[in-house]
């Protein structure tokens, strides 16, 4: 049975996958009518991320069109992406953009 | 597709027709809910505030009971006063009289206790059910419809499926004049700037910035960064990396509509119709008040893995994306959007069902919540000390 990842914006450089996911399976993705097929580097389990792309260390992952965080390390098209390899930017910033007090890295 | 709905002196129109019971303290629910269970066509409105508030509460309170009086599913009120509480009963009766309603007033301590209090305010709500009962439902346009929307017991499936398709109802029903409200400043954090980017006017976006920053120093004063819960465990290990990416697939329950402007909690959207985005936090009991105190009439509830509550006077639908909970949990879910998740419907397609279904349910379909009784409980939001 196919396995398929949801891609939900243009900007997005990640797909989410909609089954459990051995390395080495095919995860197919629908998007404004064109099927794209990505292959898995790692186990990843429903609900996670894939690489549609090579990321580069610094790079911003795009879900929902927006940045979600940064890559942390070098990712490529296929790996899995999660908290291993992603870094959480946010911050709660002030008016003039600087992080209020209290938040570590 | 038709909207027929309860018309009100003020113009709304309501999806429910019912003659709201109004504490406005805690210490009378004992009362209201008799008198709810003596009269048919009766909802209360328990809640536990209205009493030893810093003033800034109390006026949310006053604010919030009035508002639900004044929501459009309520024909007629009847406030129930103690005679020392904070909130003032005649604030809340005269608020709701404001829109052309029936209302009226008891008060126990002037009437001598439950029983005495139970006699006059009965026969009033009686009286009342009596006279609003008749009111029938007539065509409306779509541009009369108010939704609300939150998401609660989400998991993975609520950020690919379920707040896709609520989004795409944001945008069909904004599109046809109607208004959406939406809010959880605690799953905002992290996308209030792209909610900020979507606002009309500056000023306002920033407001739902300014309402992350007040949730953020809140949590620090009682010595927590709000980031890490809501950050939770079950998040990371459901395959959420960061809590921008949560925030985006909260925010997507209102897809990329434009924001009209920012809410107070409780508080009756003034401006063109479309988009607002209202200070409630994500805890259903105060959300749901809120939403129905913002005139919402029908709520949008999206759900993974099965929140199972309503609200006493505002139907809130379940929609669920995740086909094991739309099994294990099929008393409970009105909307199966599995589909998405299954690659058999596009978003645009269930968005379109999901609107006619909201309409149903505008129109007189009960939600599960409303037949399982599932919408007794509602709380009121306060921010201060509990003195």
């Amino acid at each position: 049975m196919a396995k398929y990842a949801k891609l939900i914006d243009d900007k997005d450089n990640v797909a989410t996958a909609v089954a459990d996911c051995a390395a080495g399976d095919e995860l197919t993705v629908r998007f404004k009518g064109k099927e794209t097929t990505y292959a898995c580097n790692h186990d990843m389990p429903f609900g996670h991320k894939i690489a549609i792309v090579a990321i580069n260390k610094g790079q911003k992952i795009m879900k929902y069109g927006e940045a979600i965080g940064s890559a942390s390390q070098d990712i490529k098209k296929g790996d899995w992406v999660h908290t291993h390899n992603v870094k959480d930017d946010y911050k709660v910033l002030d008016k003039q953009g600087n992080p209020l007090p209290g938040q570590e890295d | 597709m038709k909207f027929y709905g309860y018309p009100r002196p003020d113009g709304k129109v309501g999806a429910r027709n019912y003659v709201a019971l109004i504490p406005s303290v805690g210490c009378v629910n004992a009362l209201v809910s008799h008198i709810e269970h003596m009269v048919r066509g009766t909802v209360a409105i328990r809640h536990d505030q209205g009493c030893l508030h810093p003033i800034a509460d109390t006026e949310q309170v006053t604010r919030t009971l009035i508002n639900l009086g004044k929501n459009p599913n309520v024909a007629g009120a009847l406030v129930i006063s103690l005679g020392c509480e904070m909130v003032v009963g005649e604030q809340v009766y005269e608020g709701i009289k404001a829109s052309g309603k029936p209302v009226d007033m008891v008060r126990v301590h002037e009437l001598g206790g439950m029983f005495e209090t139970i006699n006059k305010g009965a026969k009033i709500a009686a009286n009342m059910v009596f006279e609003t009962s008749g009111i029938q439902r007539e065509e409306f346009g779509m541009d009369k419809l108010v939704f609300g929307t939150k998401c609660g017991s989400s998991d993975t499936t609520s950020g690919l499926s379920s707040n896709l398709v609520t989004g795409e109802v944001c945008r069909l029903m904004t599109n046809n004049g109607g208004i959406f409200i939406q809010g959880e400043i605690c799953d905002i954090m992290g996308g209030e700037y792209a909610l900020k980017n979507l606002s009309v006017d500056e000023e306002e976006g920033e407001k739902i910035v300014d309402a992350v920053r007040d949730l953020y120093e809140r949590g620090m004063a009682v010595g927590a960064d709000v980031r890490g819960s809501q950050m939770t465990a079950g998040n990371v290990a459901g395959g959420l990396t960061t809590l921008v990416e949560k925030a985006l697939g909260a925010n997507a329950k209102g897809d990329n509509v434009s924001i009209q402007g920012f809410l107070n909690y409780a508080e009756i959207p003034t401006g063109p119709p479309g988009r607002y985005i209202m200070a409630f936090p994500g805890h259903g009991f105060e959300n749901l008040t809120g939403s129905a105190a913002g005139g919402a009439i029908v709520h949008l509830f999206t759900t993974g893995r099965g929140a199972p509550n309503g609200n006493p006077i505002m139907p809130a639908i379940k929609i669920c994306g995740n086909a094991k909970t739309n099994v294990s949990m099929r008393d409970h879910i009105d909307v199966d959007v599995a589909s998405i998740i299954d690659e058999t419907e596009t978003i645009e397609q269930a968005g379109q069902r999901f609107y006619e279904y909201a309409v149903s349910v505008a129109n007189g379909k009960l939600t599960r919540a409303e037949i399982l009784n599932f919408d007794s409980g509602m709380e009121i939001l306060i921010k201060g000390p509990v003195m």
